[in-house]
């Protein structure tokens, strides 16, 4: 009996606590589904999300990048060096086009041998009609970060002259810097400018009478200048050249260098909108050259000293003034050898030149003047002893008014009444000059290769000079052809040496003018060279 | 033309630091300066030469430009002196460069660039509150471009046809024309630039002219950054 009722109980149990079973399996069942169900809607609405936030980051990345470009593109800028852009891909390049129209009263072969007497025997350069003075190109780069390198190379008819190549450091201490190579001396501000940068068509006329139509010009050298940490802005400079320039030096004067300059410029600023800039110079040497006096050749020693002053004065944008002058003095003592009858005088020199020149600006405009003169003070030329009788004391005159559509261009008009000819003619010339030019300093910035033109139109008119005692070529002969300098022909003889090429263009073979033909005789004897 | 004094090269000669706008508005008489200053510490890639256009997010860069399109910058439009956001990257840009080069003072530097951001957020405040949004101006020259992307208003014209290049009497004519028929809300130019025809236009047109100070000093009481666009953004009112 027991054990019946025991089974029976455990009967009754196990189907009651089945049927709990049942019912929470069934409860848990149900349970489970629900979370399952509360799961996946979890799970779907974590999926939206994702979707929501990989959407967002397509969306930013999209935008970064270009975010990024502009970043980057202004932190390319960081290898940019002097002029902006990058310069690890091309050197600054810009080109000049220096042409103009030229009308004289004088006739051409007039102005070829229209020297200075007591001065210099070269004509001067124009031609009446059209005229290329030169096409400028000009390379710039950093080369690392010690040196910057330069060159300008004009391109002429007569071919392409190297005339300024050379190195500049930037990294000395203590305000020290030095330029090496070839380059235009800076012992004073009108020598150190290019003919484009002049304010006028023509260099200064103590310029022209004691240094040539480009002043000193490109010389092979080395210049040292220390700017010292002073309360006024002053530079000292000193220079080594070889001394090539054909009028003061010249290149046959002495084997290796045998020119020195020394300069100092001082700077300071009386007013607020004005700025005062002088300084001395001196340039001195050996020479020897055939261009100073007709037929003969000088050699002596030289010395150039010079002071100059520059005033400018700009309170705004659309005025100002700049009023410049320089006073230059030779002694100059050796001896001259005529080449005709090879008798050979002393040669005694003290002469000075000065000239002012004013540059008015108004808006677009510029009004400009100018005044040259030679022998102020001194006017010394003893020629064995004696001194000689030149005539009247050269001076000149200049006016131009000037047009600057921008800051790229320039529209001159110049006179020049030109009194230096010595033979009581004056030279009154009027040139209308269209001179479009770049206006930036030095290292122009050019982005694709930009050029600019400059057409450069002045007239002179300049009286033929004949010297008492000098006569440089009668008349009645058929032009000739002057070398413009000794220095010219040793290129044209010395090939491998050559840093200027002159071709013969539609086959003009040129000719010597007879007293240079009797001393430059090589030319025709070697045919080699063509027509070089 | 600004032009190289020897007194700004001799400053160049005596600088520890050279800090200056970048993006070519000094190339007239900057690389000059670089060079004939002679000092080794300004010259480009050294830490004492500092470009802050490095540190501004520039606009209207060009991709190939060349002088017949008048004056133009080709890295971006350099007048962001105009424009907060810019010159509040610029200052923390000047903050790092000073405070590496003088790390001794890094902290004083880093202190007043705090300082200077804090009142730069200050005057953002009072400077939202000025009512440019949607407003239209004809401007002389492309100076006023940073300034009408953050405060919202529009340059419709400019009486330069080309930058840097004095415009026409056709071009001025047709843009009187237009002046005339849109009303704009106003013409802006500087004290020192464009002044003349800006008042001749302004008078023909019957459009306020307002004039602007082209730069902090350029006019009384612009002594400082903030008082000088204080000055450029009730002008513009």
């Amino acid at each position: 009996m027991n054990h019946l009722r025991c089974l029976l109980g455990i009967a009754v149990f196990c189907s009651l606590s089945t049927a709990a079973f049942a019912q929470d399996t069934t409860e848990r069942l149900n349970a489970l589904e629900n979370a399952i169900k509360s799961q996946t809607k979890t799970i779907e609405e974590q999926q939206k999300t994702i979707e929501g936030l990989k959407e967002e980051i397509n969306k930013q990345t999209v935008q970064e990048p270009q975010q990024k470009s502009q970043e980057e593109s202004s932190l390319s800028a960081k290898v940019s060096g002097f002029f902006g852009g990058s310069v690890l891909t091309n050197p600054n390049i810009s080109l000049l086009l220096d042409t103009f129209y030229h009308e004289s009263n004088l006739k051409n072969d007039e102005l070829e041998t229209r020297g200075i007497p007591g001065y210099t025997t070269s004509g001067v350069e124009q031609r009446n009609g059209f005229n290329l003075r030169a096409a400028e190109l000009f390379l710039f780069a950093p080369v690392d970060p010690f040196f910057n390198l330069y060159a300008n190379l004009p391109i002429t008819e007569d071919g392409i002259e190297l005339e300024e190549a050379f190195a500049v450091t930037t990294s000395l201490p203590e305000g020290f810097q030095v330029k090496g190579g070839k380059f235009k001396s800076n012992f004073s501000r009108l020598d150190a400018q290019h003919p484009h940068q002049w304010d006028f068509f023509d260099i200064a006329l103590p310029y022209r009478a004691f240094l040539g139509d480009e002043g000193l010009g490109g010389e092979k050298g080395v210049q040292l200048t220390w700017l010292p940490a002073l309360p006024f802005y002053t530079q000292f400079g000193a220079e080594v050249l070889q001394g090539e320039n054909a009028l003061l030096f010249g290149a046959d004067a002495r084997s290796g260098p045998h020119v020195f300059s020394f300069f100092a410029k001082s700077s300071f600023e009386p007013t607020e909108n004005s700025t005062l800039l002088f300084g001395p110079s001196v340039l001195f040497g050996k020479t020897r050259n055939s261009n100073i006096v007709s037929d003969a050749e000088f050699d002596g020693n030289s010395a150039l000293y010079g002071l100059e002053a520059v005033w400018k004065w700009k309170p705004s944008k659309q005025q100002g003034l700049i009023l410049q002058s320089e006073y230059l003095y030779l002694t100059q003592h050796g001896n001259l050898t005529d080449l005709t009858t090879a008798t050979v005088d002393s040669l005694r020199r003290h002469q000075d030149g000065l000239y002012l020149q004013g540059i008015y600006q108004w808006y677009r405009w510029r009004f400009g003047a100018r005044y040259d003169m030679l022998e102020l003070f001194a006017d010394t030329f003893k020629r064995a002893g004696v001194q000689q009788d030149l005539g009247e004391t050269p001076w000149r005159a200049t006016a131009s008014i000037e047009f600057n559509p921008s800051e790229f261009t320039r529209i001159r008009l110049q006179y020049n009444h030109d009194r230096s000819g010595r033979d009581g003619r004056s030279n009154d010339e009027g040139n209308p000059a269209v001179h479009i030019r770049d206006r930036r300093p030095r290292g122009t910035y050019v982005l694709a290769a930009t050029s600019h033109l400059s057409a450069n139109c002045v007239g002179s008119s300049s009286a033929s000079s004949t010297y008492l005692g000098y006569v440089s070529e009668p008349p009645s002969s058929p032009p000739c052809y002057h070398l413009k300098s000794d220095v010219a022909y040793r290129r044209k003889t010395h090939a491998k040496n050559s840093s200027r090429v002159i071709s013969d263009i539609n086959g003009f073979k040129p000719r010597l003018c007879q007293a240079q033909r009797s001393r430059h005789a090589p030319l025709d004897r070697q045919p080699g060279e063509g027509d070089r | 033309m600004v032009e190289a004094k020897p007194s700004m090269i001799l400053a160049g000669r005596k600088a520890d630091i050279i800090m200056y706008n970048g993006l070519d508005l000094e190339i007239g008489y900057l690389p000059l300066i670089l060079e004939s200053g002679k000092n080794p510490k300004i010259v480009p890639g050294k830490p004492g030469n500092c470009d802050c256009s490095h540190f501004v997010k520039a606009i209207e860069k060009f991709g190939a430009v060349d002088r017949s399109m008048g004056d133009v910058h080709p890295l971006g439009n350099p007048h962001y002196h105009y424009s907060p956001a810019n010159i509040l990257r610029v200052a923390e840009g000047m903050t790092n460069t000073l405070a590496d080069l003088d790390r001794a003072n890094a902290d004083y530097y880093r202190a007043n660039f705090r300082s200077f951001a804090e009142r730069l957020k200050e005057r953002q405040k009072k400077w939202s509150t000025i009512p440019l949004k949607g407003k239209k101006f004809v401007a002389y020259h492309k100076l006023f471009e940073y300034l009408a992307r953050e405060f919202g208003f529009q340059l419709v014209g400019y009486v330069e046809a080309k930058p840097g290049i004095p415009p026409s009497a056709g071009h001025v004519q047709s843009l009187i024309e237009s002046m005339k028929a849109n009303k704009p809300d106003g013409i802006i130019t500087t004290s020192f630039y464009g002044k003349k025809e800006s008042e001749s236009i302004s008078a023909k047109t019957g459009v306020k002219l307002i004039i602007l100070p082209g730069d902090v000093g350029g006019m009384k009481g612009t002594d400082d950054w903030f008082s000088f666009m204080d000055m450029v953004l009730t002008s513009l009112q």
